[in-house]
C-alpha cells in the first residue's frame, strides 16, 4: 500500500517563552518534529512495507527526519511559510500528495496545535478519514485503525485512499543516533516549492496578536509548612471538598 | 438572512456550540450525525434548527462527512462551528474543503467585526489566546468549556429534520470494547491524591497512601511514575493517554502539570498543586497551591487533617 507519512518540522511551541504582555518569544526554539509524528510513522510502518513509505514534509525543515527512522524516500516542500489557517497549510500538502500520485494512505501525526490539518487534508482530497487513531494496519485492501473513543476502544476499518491521524501516547522512547543520522544523509529528498506543485494558497487568517489568558490565579500559601497547610486544609473545607 | 451552522456528534458541547454560535447574531442550524436520541437532545440545546442524519449501527460518524459538507456548503454560510472531538473533527474538514473556507482550531470565541469573523484562539497548549480576523468564511473547531444546557426552555426545542444521506463513505466500526483500565478505581473516585516525579523513590510512596487514605481518596500519578518508574499501576496514570478523572478534589504533588497530563483532569472541581518550584506550570492550573517541599508538606497536611 503505497503510504505517505506527513511529518511537522517547525520550532518547537515548548520552547517558546510567553512575555509578561502575552507576546511570545521564539528566539530560544529549536526546530523538532511534530510529538506525535514518531508515532504516525510507527502506524505508517505497520500499513506500508518499506519500498512503498514516502516521508513529506512541508516548510524550510529538515526533510532528514524520516529518513533517519528508517524511511527511504522523502519529499520537502521547501518555500512554505507558516499558516495560521489550517485549511491553507492543508492544502499544500494536499498538492503535494497528488503530485506524488496513485498514493493509497497518508498517515498525519494528531497535532493538538494543528488538529485542524489533517482534517482539512482529508476534506482537499475527498478522502475517508479517521482522526485520533492510536494505531493503524492494512487489512485485506483496507485501513484497519484502533481509536479511543470516551472509556471504549473502536476498531474501525476504512477502504482506500484514505487518511489517518495519529495521537501519540507518549514521548518517542528510541531516538535514532549517530549512525541512523548518517545513514539519512546518502538517502533521496526530493525538494519542491509550491510553484512546482501549483500550490499558491493564500492564508485566509491573519493574527492580531498574542495576550495571557485571563484565568484567576490559583490561591498559593508558601512560608511553614505547618501553617500553609493549616491555610489550605481551612480553604478545601470552606469549598466544601474535603 | 443566512445561518451560523453548528456540527454535532456528542452531546456535550451541544449548548456551547449553540451559544457561541449564538454570538454572531444569526440563525443558529445544527446538523446532528448520530441517533435519534442525540438529536433530540440537541434541538433542546439551543439550536433554531436541527437536520439530522441518522449513523445507523455500524458506519463511523465520519462516514457521513460528504453529505455534511454537502449541506452547509449549500446554504454558503459565513462561519460554521464544530466540536473538537476527533469525528466531528473529519466532518469539520471536509466542510472547509467543500466551501473553501478557512479551518482555524482551538476556537474559544467567535465575533463579527463589520463583515469579517473575529476568533479567540487558545495557542501553546493554553499559554496565550491568539486573536485572528478572516476575511473569507470560515470553519472553527471550538474548544471552549461545555456549558449545561438551559434546563427551562418554553416549548420542545427546534424542529427535527431528518436527512437521508448520500455520498455515505465506507468506513465501519467492527468492534467497540472497553478500553483496558476504563473501570480501574481511580475513574470513579471524588477525591484523587496524585504524585509525579517529584517523589524520590518508590518506598516514599506511603506518605502518599496516608495522604490519599486521610482525605478518603484514591493514588493517582503522572505518567513516568507509571510508565518509566512502574511504581504505580498503569491504569491509575492521569492525563492524555492515561485516565480522564473528574473528582471534585484533586491533589497533584510533585507534578510539574505538563499540557499532556493537565488534559486528563480537565473536569476536576477543585485541583490543587504542591511543588517545591514556585514557576511550576501545575500553579497555573491550580485553585490552592502550596509552594514547598512535598516531603515537608505532605507530613503537614496529615498533621493538619487530623485536626
Ligand atoms: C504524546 C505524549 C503523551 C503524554 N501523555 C501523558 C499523560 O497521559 N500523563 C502524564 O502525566 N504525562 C504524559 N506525558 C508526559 C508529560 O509530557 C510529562 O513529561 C510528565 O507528565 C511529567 O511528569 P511529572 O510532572 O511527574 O515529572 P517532572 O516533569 O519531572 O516534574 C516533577 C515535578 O516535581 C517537582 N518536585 C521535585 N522535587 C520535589 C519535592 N521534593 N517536592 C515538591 N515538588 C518537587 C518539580 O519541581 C517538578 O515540577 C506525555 C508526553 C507525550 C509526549
Ligand atoms: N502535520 C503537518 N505537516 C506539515 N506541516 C505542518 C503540519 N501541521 C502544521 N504544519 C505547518 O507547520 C507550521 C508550524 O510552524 P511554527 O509556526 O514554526 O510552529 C504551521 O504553520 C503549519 O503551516
Amino acid at each position: 500500500m503505497k503510504t505517505v507519512i506527513v511529518y511537522k518540522w517547525a520550532r518547537n511551541p515548548e520552547d517558546a517563552a510567553v512575555r509578561a504582555d502575552g507576546t511570545v518569544d521564539w528566539r530560544n526554539a529549536r526546530m523538532t518534529a511534530g510529538e506525535d509524528d514518531f508515532a504516525a510513522l510507527e502506524a505508517a510502518r505497520a500499513i506500508a512495507p518499506e519500498g512503498e513509505l514516502i516521508g513529506l514534509t512541508i516548510g524550510d525543515g529538515d526533510a532528514s527526519w524520516a529518513l533517519a527512522r528508517g524511511v527511504l524516500q522523502a519529499v520537502a516542500v521547501t518555500d512554505a511559510a507558516p499558516l495560521a489557517d489550517n485549511a491553507a497549510t492543508a492544502a499544500i500538502i494536499a498538492a503535494a500528495i497528488r503530485r506524488i500520485g496513485g498514493v493509497d494512505a497518508v498517515v498525519i501525526g494528531d497535532s493538538e496545535e494543528y488538529s485542524g490539518v489533517p482534517v482539512a487534508l482529508a476534506g482537499l482530497l475527498g478522502w475517508p478519514a479517521v482522526a485520533h487513531a492510536t494505531s493503524a494496519e492494512a487489512a485485506g485492501g483496507r485501513i484497519r485503525v484502533v481509536r479511543k473513543q470516551g472509556r471504549n476502544d473502536q476498531t474501525i476499518s476504512l477502504a482506500t485512499p484514505a487518511v489517518i491521524s495519529i495521537a501519540a501516547a507518549s514521548p518517542e522512547k528510541k531516538v535514532p543516533g549517530m549512525k541512523e543520522l548518517l545513514a539519512a544523509r546518502k538517502r533521496p529528498i526530493t525538494r519542491q516549492t509550491l510553484a512546482d506543485i501549483d500550490a499558491a494558497g493564500p492564508d485566509g487568517v491573519t493574527t492580531k496578536g498574542t495576550r495571557l489568558p485571563d484565568g484567576a490565579a490559583a490561591r498559593l500559601f508558601d512560608g511553614d509548612p505547618a501553617n500553609a497547610a493549616r491555610q489550605l486544609v481551612a480553604a478545601l473545607r470552606d469549598e466544601g471538598v474535603l | 438572512m443566512s445561518r451560523t451552522w453548528i456540527i454535532v456528534t456528542e452531546e456535550k458541547p451541544v449548548a456551547a456550540l449553540a451559544a457561541a454560535a449564538r454570538a454572531l447574531g444569526k440563525t443558529v442550524a445544527a446538523v446532528v450525525v448520530g441517533p435519534r436520541a442525540l438529536a433530540d437532545a440537541a434541538a433542546l440545546a439551543g439550536p433554531d434548527e436541527v437536520t439530522w442524519i441518522d449513523a445507523g449501527q455500524d458506519r463511523g460518524v465520519e462516514a457521513f462527512a460528504a453529505p455534511v459538507a454537502g449541506l452547509i456548503a449549500g446554504d454558503a454560510p459565513k462561519a460554521v462551528l464544530a466540536g473538537a472531538s476527533p469525528e466531528s473533527r473529519v466532518l469539520a474538514g471536509r466542510v472547509a474543503a467543500t466551501m473553501s473556507a478557512s479551518l482555524v482550531p482551538g476556537v474559544l470565541s467567535l465575533s463579527m467585526a463589520e463583515d469579517r469573523i473575529v476568533m479567540d484562539r487558545s495557542g501553546l497548549d493554553g499559554r496565550v489566546i491568539e486573536t485572528l480576523e478572516a476575511a473569507g468564511p470560515v470553519v472553527a473547531i471550538y474548544a471552549g468549556d461545555d456549558i449545561p444546557a438551559a434546563t427551562e426552555r418554553s416549548g420542545a426545542g427546534a424542529a427535527v429534520t431528518p436527512l437521508v444521506a448520500e455520498g455515505v463513505a465506507d468506513i465501519v466500526i467492527e468492534k467497540t470494547e472497553p478500553a483496558a483500565g476504563a473501570d480501574a478505581g481511580i475513574t470513579k473516585a471524588q477525591v484523587v491524591v496524585s504524585v509525579g516525579r517529584g517523589l524520590r523513590k518508590k518506598e516514599d510512596l506511603s506518605i502518599i497512601r496516608d495522604l490519599a487514605s486521610a482525605v478518603g481518596g484514591e493514588i493517582g500519578c503522572s505518567m513516568p511514575v507509571a510508565d518509566d518508574l512502574g511504581w504505580v499501576e498503569k491504569d491509575r496514570y492521569v492525563g492524555r493517554s492515561g485516565q480522564h478523572i473528574a473528582p471534585r478534589l484533586y491533589i497533584a504533588v510533585g507534578i510539574q502539570g505538563a499540557p499532556q497530563h493537565l488534559e486528563g483532569i480537565r473536569g476536576a472541581r477543585i485541583v490543587v498543586g504542591i511543588n517545591n518550584d514556585p514557576e511550576a506550570p501545575i500553579f497555573k492550573a491550580s485553585d490552592y497551591g502550596i509552594v514547598g517541599d512535598l516531603y515537608e508538606v505532605v507530613p503537614a497536611l496529615l498533621t493538619a487533617l487530623c485536626n
